[in-house]
């Protein structure tokens, strides 16, 4: 049985033809479902291991990456299939996944092309797609064998599943971006050097690719994975091997 | 004879040269890490991919692979490495299994041991240079010596 979880964006008027498409196209597959719909006071494990006793086997999130990574960090470790419709703007992890955004979203959902993923885990939870240390004095020390630490403040991005996309500066057009690889987590580095009396510029990013990681400071700093904003001064980021059935395209990447 | 010619082709492949093999593609399609300008690195720095460095590394750098040493980037480590180009500064002693390559603006204080070395006018090294070929010829210069003085301590004796 399929399970459909609904952002709580898709009840905006501009969404409801692609979402009566999709569903059209769900019935043609046969793979049409319960429909849930997301919102602040839902938790999304409760919900889905409610379903799970009442025998769904297949949980489908349809929305964008932020609700990817809303349901499947807190949701990483039921047992279930987890599958993906990307609909609307901001959706890096379906182009990782190899998931068209729209209505072929559901031409994969049918096909039923499993992989497991991995999955981020920090302090005491998991994260999806990306996990943000904004720009503080840290100092970062890779599987305890050797330390990295800048001059001045430093910002920390660890990407799981989404990539990782900067600008040098304000003023600089081209945005660039790096692709994470599978079985590692990745960790960009961007130190701040002071530029003039009050500015601070972004450095070129150093890249490290690491399974454990832990990020120090003296005073807290603040870390934001997949939208939950947290104040810590130790974090520990761990990579947990093949924690999600996750349902995934031909042309992934990895 | 199909088994017998397979055989041979196989032969031929494993005995190519390691240092034959198109290093330059690798270094472009794999960079794994790399250490930024203004970032300092401490402790056994160790990557199963390819290396480049921008800022300051101090302790040891390994990797099997590619590592590359960019111009103002400084290491003060013993390095280990596949191949090698060195366009910043290095104090430490350079183990590096292929190619090592010294750039115009590279500085290097300590040993290198290498299978293949280029310079470029203007490098600037200070230290020994050892390469796995020449081994053979050493242990033949050594061994005339070695019993020349037995023969003087049995001169001494009697």
């Amino acid at each position: 049985m399929y399970v459909y979880l609904y952002d709580n964006f898709l009840r905006h008027k501009k969404y409801d033809s692609i979402i009566k498409s999709v569903e059209v196209r769900l019935t043609d597959y046969g793979i049409a479902g319960k429909i849930l719909r997301l919102n602040n006071f839902i938790d999304p494990k409760q919900v889905i291991d409610d379903e799970i006793k009442r025998g769904a086997k297949t949980v489908v999130i349809v929305g964008n990456d932020a609700t990817f990574g809303y349901v499947l960090s807190r949701a990483a470790t039921c047992d279930c299939t987890f599958g993906f419709l990307p609909i609307g703007i901001s959706n890096t992890i379906s182009e990782v996944l190899g998931i068209p955004t729209g209505v072929e979203a559901c031409d994969i959902l049918s096909k039923r092309r499993k992989e497991s993923l991995d999955v981020g885990w920090m302090n005491n939870r998991y994260f999806i797609s990306q996990l943000h240390v904004l720009p503080a004095k840290l100092k970062v020390v890779y599987d305890e064998r050797f330390a990295v630490t800048a001059n001045e403040k430093m910002e920390v991005v660890v990407c799981n599943l989404q990539p990782f996309y900067w600008k040098k500066d304000k003023k600089d057009k081209a945005e660039q971006v790096i692709h994470p690889q599978d079985g590692k987590l990745e960790a960009f580095l961007r130190p701040l050097t002071k530029q003039g009396w009050w500015g601070y510029k972004y450095e070129d990013p150093s890249v490290f690719p690491f399974e454990e990681m832990e990020i120090v400071s003296d005073s807290p700093f603040t870390v934001e994975a997949d939208g939950k904003v947290s104040k810590e001064i130790k974090v520990k980021i761990k990579l947990a091997h093949g924690k999600i059935d996750m349902i995934v395209g031909r042309n992934r990447k990895f | 004879m199909i088994f017998q010619k397979s055989t041979h082709k196989n032969v031929i492949e494993e005995d190519m040269p390691e240092s034959e093999a198109p290093v330059g593609t690798e270094r472009v399609d794999e960079v794994e890490t790399i250490v930024g300008p203004s970032v300092n690195v401490e402790g056994d720095f160790a990557s199963e991919g390819n290396i480049i460095v921008k800022g300051t590394v101090s302790g040891s750098v390994h990797t099997s692979r590619f590592l590359s040493v960019e111009l103002g980037a400084k290491i003060m480590a013993n390095v280990r490495a596949g191949t090698a180009k060195i366009s910043g500064e290095v104090k430490g002693n350079l183990k590096i299994r292929e190619t090592i390559e010294l750039t115009s603006t590279a500085k290097v204080l300590g040993d290198i041991e290498a299978r293949v070395l280029s310079v470029e006018p203007g490098a600037l090294l200070f230290g020994k240079v050892s390469m796995p070929g020449i081994e053979g010829a050493e242990t033949k210069n050594l061994k005339p010596r070695t019993s020349r003085r037995g023969e003087e301590t049995v001169e001494v004796g009697e």
